[in-house]
């Protein structure tokens, strides 16, 4: 169970930071940025710049994303702007819009 | 089996996918929409829910809350109205105007503002019939 869920039907318009894992399923606009891992699970809307370790992003997302560690763009995930992460995989069936920057 | 009354289908919904702001989130902002919400860290803002509005112990909120009902055992300080209950357990912190179809306050809360429950005045007191 993740610390901090914004579950279906939920909207949330502001500013969200969190140490711990963040499930978003609702709606979030704003910013969101947490110390651990961030899920955006498949029916979410994103709306925001988003912060984390690690992303993995299956709904859909418009902002940029930055994670210290790694983002996932699994299948069904839709991303709109830029992506600055060490480590990124774009499964099958994903939409990608946007730059890279892999800070090599 | 069971009569899908879309009644039933919110309310095991709801049940099921709790939004919870976990214990060092901090949110400002506006939260709004179905089903319930637990607060364990700290939202400053505005919400306005259909279910359940709950601040677990060590929560802190300043809020203007608008919700089905509440439940506060952490702090909470803004202007509420809730259709249902409002429950005030011993932990909790309250300052600010509560409205609420019934309001309980337990033994050790501190409360410092103003409760206004809904009741319909007995008949002979001149209100309306009682339910």
């Amino acid at each position: 169970m993740a610390a901090t869920v914004i579950a279906q039907g939920i909207t949330i318009e502001g500013d969200l930071t969190a140490d711990d894992e963040v499930v978003v399923q609702g709606t979030l606009r704003g910013k969101l940025s947490s110390r651990d891992r961030v899920s955006i699970d498949a029916g979410a809307l994103v709306e925001a710049d988003v912060t984390g370790a690690s992303l993995s992003i299956g709904g859909q997302v418009t902002g940029n994303v930055t994670a210290s560690d790694r983002v996932d763009l699994v299948a069904g995930g839709k991303l709109v702007g830029d992506v600055k992460a060490a480590r990124l995989t774009i499964a099958d069936g994903a939409s990608f819009k946007g730059n890279v920057d892999m800070d090599v | 089996m069971a009569k899908p009354t879309s009644r039933a289908d919110s309310s095991t919904a709801s049940a099921a996918t709790e939004a919870v702001l976990g214990r060092g989130a901090a949110l400002r902002g506006r939260v709004q929409g179905h089903g319930n919400v637990r607060v364990e860290g700290k939202l400053e803002g505005d919400v306005a829910i259909d279910g359940c509005f709950a601040v677990a112990q060590g929560g802190e909120v300043v809020a203007d809350v608008q919700a089905g009902s509440l439940d506060v055992d952490g702090a909470l300080e803004g202007d509420v109205t809730v259709s249902g209950a409002v429950v005030v357990r011993a932990g909790a912190r309250v300052v600010g105007v509560v409205r609420g179809a019934t309001v309980s306050v337990e033994e050790g809360a501190s409360f410092s503002g103003r409760i206004e429950a809904e009741f319909d005045m007995p008949p002979e007191l001149g209100g309306k019939a009682a339910r």
